[in-house]
């Protein structure tokens, strides 16, 4: 009997373990901070062990029923404690409140385990050979339960999982007493119903855990993600919450589809409907072909030129079937021509003139974009313009990032051109900005293309009023030896997140 | 097949060894452009084959270097033609040369030019020339781009390369009194560029003393202020603070407006300058023309090359002036001209390695290093993506005497100095070796004049800047520094007066 009851300790210290790591661990994976989490965590876990062992002195009869009682009471919090915690983080506010009062009660309950055991066997050996049996095996279980979490209780079985594992071993271990004890056990029945009615909810646990998790991620992240890749020149991404596709380069959300209308109808309307007889339009950036989309609604449009850095990217957006839908096949028209080339370099190598030049990339979040919103690229663009030429520019929000739409708007006066800025509204944006430029005077169009969404007539007027919280600033131009933008948009969105 | 338990182990601790290091990237490369060995030749008085033909020039420019090239850039704007330049490389530019693989050009040793001042009108002309300075704008293209400089200090990267990291309250308050000292000595007038224009004897007492010392009598004992006076001094002069003159240590801060949003600089440095220079004159441009005598005659100056005499009636002597005394015929020996010497590599870089989260600049250096840093060819580039780039790196040799570090250049092979050029890095790019597939080290004996001590007011220096004699120098050591400004100064200033005497003459 000796070896089977240590045996227990084991698998008892074991299962406390097991549940400190299960918390720690997934308080990392869910709020991050790793370290923070574990240090508070075991902290909160050793202190109400201490409370538990405290609390186990005002327990004087019946030490062996009370003691199958906690293994259980430890078996379904303990083994259900992954789960719930999942849960709690996805649909509730209150996840550490809920972490640390489950660390807070398993703690106790693991704290009560070890005293009531040595006092329970304390009759049939030595005190010293207690002490020492019985801190062996609980040492041993510990180190059994570190090694395996990591090595196979995680990569194999989960987190859920994993504790719904160890809450039937303690459930076990309860119903085991129950036989190894039953001399000094009183109303035993009654107690092996409660184990078997506990380890058989384990274990309907155990086989449903899939559902739990998945239930809970799906909630983690709102949107499945139906495409990461990463190219040679960036990480690419697309998710789907519904009918809302979104893309997302380097982590930055480039489109909606449920209000990218918005946007890329206030892109190339007020611009594209205002030049005569717009025959050549160029596209820089635009991968998606969202932009083209709109612009193949001008029928006399001969030629569209697209200049976009990556070639997955374009590639993408004319074979995958969700996303040409989007973009209305627009990269398969006969009248699209793609260029797969760094645009700075193709500008300055191209002799080309155009009507209409759409300039539509990432924000400038590093000094290598940045170089795409100098007076030295704008002015190399410029040469492209026809006599009747208009360009557009996507600038920012003038909201958010007040500094930096304005010193895009004058970085192009720089350059040589009279700018027309305005803004409009996008839901998964916010307020968004955009700054036409051209070499002569600018007049809204006073028709439109039939079937736009956002865009009419009536409205364009007031795109270009900015209310005082976005009037224009006074701002340097940016230059390649100054690159003030990078800078400017950097505090910009500092400001906002902090 | 059956497997030696022995060789099995081996083979299976290889492989958990391969899985946890990377393994290095081959790197090739050799030793590129020497030119001692033609320099010995001429040192040791070896015998060259008499003339079999003869050329007749009025002026003969030898040294094909910024300042040969821009003798012979003023020559053709005055509408000259009849003139040969002789150079004694197989590229002409000295040390505005250039190189080009298949990712970008880059250069072997100048980088930069400061946007000029008013002084140096004839700079300003040459960039009008070259369309660099339109109506009174700098080409935004070619001025350096941002980010332009960091210094790797105490385990971090700080924005320029003055330190600004960790100072003490003693250390900023030392950078602020020399800071004060040079803005009053700018103010003077008597630090220009070109230095001769401005200085006269007024502060010549700063020539008799190094730099160091005169530090130490402004009470500058901070490290970090002199580690970057040390830094400057081994940058533009391959000297310590303590072998170069303080006139010359103070020039370097007070030659030029506090406020330049210069310099101006390209993929391949002042390489593209030369090419410029090239496109406009290099039809009398002869490559692999090592003059070997020079002998003044009753009507002109004859100059030997190869087996070429030529006869001219000017010489402009743009190749460093030291060659003189082993080229001219009853030319004294030189003391007051010192040179640095140098060495340049130019790095091929596969992908950017590990850069502790920074952003690449144009220009990097490590605090407490010996070396200068490396400059990164692709900076100017205007493509967005880069993944692929060339690292020129920059190593003065400046501890120790120069005739020492000449003798280590030699002695020391290939491998030594790759070797110690990755272990500079490495302190700061763990992942370098992973990086970078090629390394061509470039020796350069006599890569610079060395302001040292005296050198700035030398009486012999001075000599050479009379342009009285049918021998005309030009080269940038007769100013005491070697900066492009001086080289275009003393060339085109040595074109001007071959033109004017020979207006006399004709």
């Amino acid at each position: 009997m000796g070896i089977l009851l240590f045996i227990s300790v084991l698998l008892v210290a074991a299962c406390g373990l097991i549940y400190e790591l299960v918390a720690g661990t997934l308080a990392s994976y869910l709020v991050g901070d790793s370290v923070f989490q574990f240090s508070t965590i075991i902290g909160t876990y050793l202190f109400a062990m201490g409370i538990g062992s405290a609390l186990s002195r005002y327990l004087n009869r019946g030490l062996v029923y009370r003691f199958v009682w906690i293994e259980l009471l430890l078996g379904v919090i303990g083994g259900f404690s992954s789960a719930l915690l999942m849960l709690a983080f996805a649909f509730t506010q209150g996840f550490e409140l809920i972490l640390y009062a489950l660390v807070i009660v398993m703690g106790v309950l693991v704290g009560l385990e070890i005293p009531l055991l040595m006092r329970i066997v304390k009759d049939r050996y030595e005190f010293r050979d207690v002490i020492a049996h019985v801190l062996t095996f609980d040492y041993l279980g510990a180190l059994g339960a570190s090694l395996l979490f990591p090595i196979l209780l995680v990569p194999r079985l989960g987190l859920v999982r994993s504790a719904m594992l160890f809450g039937l071993i303690n459930a076990g271990v309860a119903l085991w007493t129950t036989y190894l004890f039953s001399a000094q056990l009183s109303g035993t029945r009654t107690l092996r119903i409660a184990c078997v009615v506990v380890l058989c909810g384990l274990g309907v646990g155990m086989a449903d855990a899939r559902r739990i998790t998945a239930t809970a991620e799906d909630n983690i992240y709102a949107d499945d993600i139906i495409f990461a890749r990463d190219t040679r020149y960036q990480h690419l991404v697309l998710t789907r919450f519904k009918d809302d596709l979104r893309l997302f380069l380097n982590s930055h959300l480039q489109f909606s589809s449920r209000d990218e209308y918005r946007y890329h109808e206030a892109l190339i309307h007020p611009g594209l409907a205002a030049v005569s007889t717009p025959r050549h339009v160029l596209v820089l950036g635009g991968g998606d072909g969202l932009a083209v989309r709109e612009i193949l609604k001008y029928p006399q449009i001969e030629s569209i030129t697209l200049v976009d850095l990556d070639p997955e990217m374009t590639k993408l957006f004319s074979t995958h079937p969700m996303l040409t839908k989007l973009n209305d096949k627009s990269f398969l028209s006969p009248r699209v021509h793609i260029i797969n080339a760094d645009a700075f370099p193709w500008v300055d190598s191209n002799t080309d003139s155009f009507d209409f030049i759409v300039i539509d990339f990432p924000d400038p979040t590093n000094y290598s974009l940045g170089k795409l919103y100098t007076t030295a690229f704008y002015r190399a663009v410029a040469r492209h313009l026809s006599t009747q030429g208009l360009m557009v520019v996507q600038s920012t929000s003038p909201m958010f990032a007040r500094d930096s739409f304005w010193c895009i708007a004058q970085t192009l006066k720089q350059s040589g051109l009279q700018t027309y800025p305005y803004h409009v509204y996008v839901p998964s944006f916010g307020e968004w900005g955009f700054v036409l430029a051209s070499t002569h005077d600018y007049t809204p169009p006073t028709s439109l293309p039939s079937g736009l969404r956002f865009i009419n007539v009536e409205g364009l007027p007031a795109l270009f009023q900015f209310p005082p919280d976005m009037a224009p600033l006074p701002m340097p131009p940016n230059q390649l030896n100054s690159q003030v933008l990078v800078r400017t948009y950097e505090n910009d969105w500092k400001d906002i997140s902090h | 097949m059956k497997v030696g338990r022995r060789k099995f182990l081996r083979s299976g601790s290889a492989a958990l060894v391969g899985l946890s290091l990377k393994t290095d990237r081959p790197i090739a490369g050799s030793f590129v452009n020497d030119s001692f060995q033609m320099g010995h030749l001429l040192r040791d008085r070896a015998s060259f084959p008499p003339p079999k033909r003869m050329e007749k020039f009025p002026i003969v420019i030898v040294g094909g270097g910024i300042a040969g090239l821009s003798a012979a850039w003023r020559l053709r704007k005055r509408g000259f033609t009849d003139f040969v330049l002789l150079e004694m490389n197989p590229q002409a530019g000295g040390n505005a040369r250039w190189g080009e693989n298949e990712i970008t050009a880059y250069p072997w040793a100048a980088h930069y030019v400061p946007v000029p001042g008013p002084k140096a009108e004839y700079v300003r002309e040459l960039f009008e020339d070259l369309g660099v300075l339109k109506n009174g704008q700098w080409e935004e293209r070619n001025l350096c781009f941002a980010p332009q400089e960091r210094l790797f200090i105490y385990g971090r990267w700080q924005d320029g390369l003055e330190p600004a990291v960790g100072l003490t309250q003693k250390d900023r308050d030392q950078f602020q009194h020399l800071e004060d000292l040079f803005t009053k000595f700018r103010a003077s007038g008597e630090f220009t560029i070109p230095l001769e224009l401005g200085h006269s004897s007024k502060y010549q007492d700063l020539d008799r003393v190094s730099f160091s010392d005169w530090l130490q009598q402004q009470d500058c004992d901070s490290r970090l202020v002199n580690w970057y006076m040390n830094y400057v001094c081994r940058d533009d002069y391959g000297a310590l603070a303590k072998d170069t003159s303080a006139w010359a240590g103070v020039h370097y801060f007070s030659s030029r407006e506090a406020e330049e949003k210069g310099p101006l600089t390209w993929p391949e440095g002042n390489g593209w300058i030369t090419r410029r220079l090239l496109e406009r004159v290099g039809e009398h441009v002869r490559t692999n023309q090592m003059v070997h005598h020079i002998v003044e005659t009753k009507r002109g100056v004859s100059v030997f090359a190869g087996d070429t005499e030529f006869q001219s009636e000017f010489v402009i002597f743009a190749a460093p002036t030291f060659l003189a005394s082993y080229l001219v015929e009853g030319f004294p020996r030189l003391h007051d001209f010192v040179y640095s010497p140098w060495l340049t590599a130019n790095l091929t870089l596969e992908r950017l390695p590990d850069s502790r989260g920074a952003e690449p600049t144009w220009d990097t250096v490590f605090l407490d290093s010996p070396t200068l840093g490396y400059v990164d060819a692709t900076h100017q580039s205007l493509r967005t993506h880069i993944d692929r780039t060339v690292w020129t790196f920059y190593w003065a040799l400046a501890e120790g005497t120069p005739a020492q570090n000449r003798q280590l250049l030699l002695d020391k092979d290939w491998n030594y100095w790759k070797e110690a050029i990755l272990h500079d890095l490495e302190r700061v790019h763990s992942d370098i070796r992973q990086c970078i597939s090629r390394i061509d080290v470039m020796r350069m004996g006599h890569a610079m004049i060395r302001p040292a001590v005296g050198s700035v007011f030398s009486e012999e220096r001075r000599r050479f800047t009379r342009r009285d004699t049918r021998l005309l120098f030009a080269n940038s050591d007769l100013s005491g520094i070697s900066i492009f400004e001086e080289a275009q100064y003393h060339g085109v200033l040595a074109a001007q007066a071959a033109l004017k005497r020979l207006g006399g003459h004709r």
